[in-house]
C-alpha cells in the first residue's frame, strides 16, 4: 500500500497532478483511490465527484486499464456529520449536532478538512485500496492537516477534560473538587484570558464530544505512524516555474521538520518551447506576439534549471509538465499528464 | 489624504490561491508609497513573508523615498494571543507556564475561529489607528494581502458566528468587528482573478458569497496575467497566420497562443457577465531582471487604472 501526498500553494495545479498520477498508476493496474479538495468543476465532472457522496469509480474502458480508479471528494462537513453517527451513541450524537460549538467548528472548515482526511485515509485502507493520492489545501492548512491529529489526540488526553461532565451543573459541582491546586489555577488562568463561558462550550462540547474523538484520535495515531513511514508514504510539491524555489524551500523545510519524507518537485505549468527561427511569410503582428510568447516559455525554461540545480542534491526526483493549450477537461487531458509523468518516471518494480 | 479621518482606508486583496495577490498588494503599496503616503501592507501567512523580502530587496537603492513609505507586516494570531496573555499576566514566570500549558495550546487550535477573530481584531486596531504599539503609526493606507477564497470567507464571517453562536467576550468582540467590516466607504474589496475556467468559477461564487452572505461588492476586478492578446486595445485578428502560412515552429506558438486566448476571452466575458465591478487589466510580463522592476512595472499599470476606484 502506498500513499502519496500533494503539497503545494493555490493555483499550482495539485488536484491535476495528483488525478494524474491516480490515473497514471491505475493504467498499471492498481487499485486507486484519489482524494480531493476543491477541484475545477470539470475536473469534478470527470472524477465523477459530489458533494457529500460517495467515491465514485471514474470508467477507463476507453484507455484500456489493467486497474481502477476511484475519486472522492474531501467534504468535511458532510465526513464529520458521518463520523458523529456512526461513533456516537443516537442520542449523544444528536446532542452533539445540536451543539453551538460544533455549528462553529463545521463553520471553520478549513482545519476540520485536514483533520477528516485523516478519517478518510483510515477509511481507505479498510476499503481496501492499494494506492491514496491525497490533494491537501493551500499552504498553511496543508501542513495542519498533519499536525492536528496530534493535538486531538492530545486534547482528549488532557486529564481535565476526562474529568468533565456532561453539563455545566456536573462540570461545576465536582470537577474542582477533583483537579489539583496547580491545574485548577492554570485553568482559572485561561478562563479568565479567554473568556469563561467560550472556555466552558468548548470543554462541554470537547466532552460530549469525547467518545468519538477517542475513536478518531486512535485512527490517527495509527494513519500517523503509517504518515511517517517513507516505505508507505511519500509527500510531492508541486509548484511552478517562478514559484518553485521558494515554494521548494519553505515545503521541504516544514515536511523535513516533522520528519515526512520528500520524494518529488514537480515543477508544473512550463510553456513548451518549440525554438527555431520564423520565416518572413509570419505578418508582423504575429511575429511581435510570437517573439512575447517564446520571451515567456524561455524565461520558463530558464527557471526549471535554476530550481533543478538547486534541488538535485535534495529532493531525490524532479518532474516538470508542460502546460497544455487547454484546460484540464476530461480524461484526455488528464492522461497527456499520465503520459508526461509516466515518460519521466518509469514504472519500479515493488 | 485622509487627515481628517480618524481610519485608515482598508483595500483588500482576495482571491484564489496562486493568482497574484501577494505580488499585486506590494505594486499596489510601492504604487502609492512612491507618491509620498505611508502604506502598511498586512499579510497573514508564513509563505508571502518569505517571498516579500526576496521582491523588495534593492527598494532603498531604487526608491528611497517608498522605501520611507512602505510598510510589511505579517500578522501571526497564535503571536496576538500570546502577547494577550503576555500583557493580563503580570508575571512573567506564570504567562509562560499558561503559553506552554497543553491545555491553553490545544484550546488555541481547537476554539472555533479564534485565531481568525485574533486577526480581525488586529487588523482593526491598525486601521483605526489604536495599536497598542507605542511605536506605531497613522497610515494612510492599509492594503490586506487576504489569504485564499475559503479561508478569506471564513475569515470574514467568524465575526458573525461569534456573534451569533457563542456569548462572553468574544461575541461583543465579534459584534464591533462586524460594524467595522461592513463600512463600504473605508474598505475597498479588489479581487485579484486569472482567466482559467477554475479561478474565474472561484471570483463569481467569491463575488456573490460576499454580496449575498456579508453585503459586500467589490470595489474592481482585477485579471492578472493576461495576454498581450487580451491586454491589446485593438482586436487582434486571429486568422492572421492560420491555414497554409508555412509550417514553421512558429506555428506551434502560435496555435497555443490562439488556442489560450479562445479560452482567455469567454472567461473574460463571463465574468463581466456576472460580477457588476470595473474590470481592470493587468499583463503578464514576459520576463524581468529583478522582482522589484516586476513591481516597478505592474505599480505603473496598476495604480494608473485604479486611481478612479480608490
Amino acid at each position: 500500500m502506498r500513499i502519496r501526498i500533494f503539497v503545494g500553494t493555490g493555483g499550482v495545479g495539485k488536484t491535476s497532478v495528483a488525478a494524474a498520477s491516480g490515473l497514471k498508476a491505475a493504467l498499471a493496474g492498481r487499485k486507486c483511490l484519489v482524494l480531493t479538495i476543491d477541484p475545477a468543476l470539470r475536473l469534478r465532472t470527470t472524477l465523477r465527484l459530489d458533494p457529500g457522496g460517495i467515491d465514485q469509480r471514474v470508467d477507463l474502458a476507453s484507455l484500456s486499464a489493467q486497474g481502477e480508479l476511484w475519486a472522492g471528494l474531501l467534504d468535511a462537513g458532510s465526513t464529520l456529520n458521518r463520523a458523529v453517527r456512526l461513533y456516537g451513541e443516537p442520542r449523544q450524537a444528536e446532542t452533539v449536532l445540536r451543539h453551538p460549538v460544533y455549528h462553529s467548528l463545521v463553520q471553520s472548515l478549513a482545519g476540520m478538512q485536514e483533520l477528516m482526511a485523516i478519517e478518510r485515509i483510515d477509511q481507505a485502507l479498510a476499503d481496501g485500496f492499494e494506492d491514496l493520492f491525497i490533494d491537501t489545501a493551500p499552504s498553511r492548512h496543508a501542513l495542519e492537516f498533519l499536525d492536528k491529529p496530534e493535538f486531538f489526540a492530545q486534547l482528549v488526553s488532557i486529564p481535565l477534560l476526562r474529568l468533565v461532565g456532561r453539563t455545566y451543573k456536573w462540570f461545576e459541582g465536582s470537577m474542582f473538587s477533583r483537579l489539583g491546586r496547580k491545574s485548577l489555577e492554570l485553568y482559572t488562568k485561561v478562563e479568565e484570558l479567554l473568556g469563561a463561558k467560550l472556555v466552558r462550550q468548548v470543554l462541554d462540547f470537547y466532552s460530549i464530544f469525547r467518545t468519538i474523538a477517542e475513536g478518531y484520535a486512535d485512527r490517527a495515531r495509527r494513519t500517523s505512524s503509517l504518515l511517517h513511514d517513507p516505505k508507505t508514504t511519500t509527500f510531492t510539491i508541486v509548484s511552478t516555474a517562478f514559484k518553485a524555489a521558494r515554494d521548494g524551500d519553505y515545503f521541504l523545510g516544514e515536511l523535513d521538520r516533522r520528519k515526512f519524507h520528500v520524494e518529488t518537485l514537480v515543477v508544473n505549468r512550463l510553456w513548451p518551447g518549440v525554438g527555431g527561427s520564423f520565416g518572413a511569410d509570419v505578418p508582423p503582428q504575429a511575429a511581435g506576439l510570437i517573439a512575447w510568447y517564446r520571451s515567456v516559455s524561455e524565461a520558463h525554461a530558464q527557471a526549471w534549471e535554476r530550481v533543478s540545480a538547486a534541488f538535485s542534491a535534495r529532493i531525490p526526483k524532479l518532474i516538470c509538465l508542460s502546460e497544455l493549450a487547454r484546460d484540464i477537461d476530461g480524461l484526455s487531458a488528464l492522461a497527456q499528464i499520465a503520459g508526461q509523468l509516466a515518460s519521466l518516471d518509469p514504472i519500479r518494480p515493488e | 489624504m485622509g487627515d481628517v479621518s480618524l481610519q485608515s482606508p482598508l483595500v483588500i486583496l482576495c482571491g484564489k490561491g496562486g493568482v497574484g495577490k501577494t505580488t499585486l498588494s506590494l505594486a499596489l503599496g510601492l504604487w502609492h508609497a512612491r507618491a509620498g503616503r505611508s502604506v502598511l501592507v498586512v499579510t497573514s501567512h508564513p509563505l508571502p513573508e518569505l517571498a516579500v523580502t526576496i521582491s523588495l530587496s534593492g527598494l532603498k537603492e531604487r526608491h528611497p523615498e517608498a522605501a520611507a513609505h512602505l510598510f510589511i507586516v505579517h500578522i501571526d494570531p497564535r503571536e496576538i494571543l500570546g502577547n494577550k496573555v503576555k500583557q493580563q499576566i503580570p508575571s512573567e514566570f506564570l504567562a509562560r507556564t499558561v503559553l506552554s500549558s497543553r491545555l491553553y495550546q490545544n484550546l488555541i487550535e481547537v476554539a472555533p475561529g479564534l485565531k481568525e477573530l485574533a486577526f480581525l481584531a488586529r487588523l482593526r486596531q491598525l486601521a483605526e489607528r489604536k495599536s497598542p504599539d507605542a511605536q506605531s503609526r497613522a497610515y494612510d493606507l492599509l492594503i490586506w494581502d487576504a489569504p485564499a477564497t475559503g479561508h478569506f470567507l471564513q475569515t470574514l464571517k467568524v465575526s458573525r458566528n461569534f456573534d451569533t453562536y457563542l456569548s462572553g467576550p468574544f461575541a461583543v468582540l465579534g459584534r464591533e468587528l462586524t460594524n467595522f467590516l461592513s463600512d463600504p466607504a473605508q474598505i475597498k474589496i479588489l479581487p485579484v482573478t486569472i482567466l482559467e475556467e477554475m479561478a474565474v468559477d472561484e471570483t463569481i461564487e467569491l463575488c456573490s458569497e460576499l454580496n449575498k452572505e456579508l453585503g459586500m461588492s467589490p470595489a474592481a476586478l482585477i485579471c492578472n496575467l493576461a495576454s498581450p492578446l487580451l491586454a491589446a486595445q485593438e482586436e487582434v485578428d486571429l486568422g492572421l497566420f492560420s491555414g497554409g502560412q508555412g509550417e514553421g515552429s512558429a506555428c506551434a506558438e502560435w496555435q497555443f497562443m490562439v488556442d489560450r486566448h479562445v479560452i482567455e476571452k469567454q472567461l473574460y466575458q463571463r465574468l463581466r457577465a456576472e460580477v457588476a465591478a470595473v474590470p481592470c487589466v493587468v499583463g503578464r510580463m514576459p520576463r524581468w531582471n529583478s522582482e522589484l522592476e516586476l513591481l516597478d512595472t505592474l505599480a505603473d499599470s496598476l495604480g494608473a487604472s485604479l486611481t478612479d476606484v480608490l
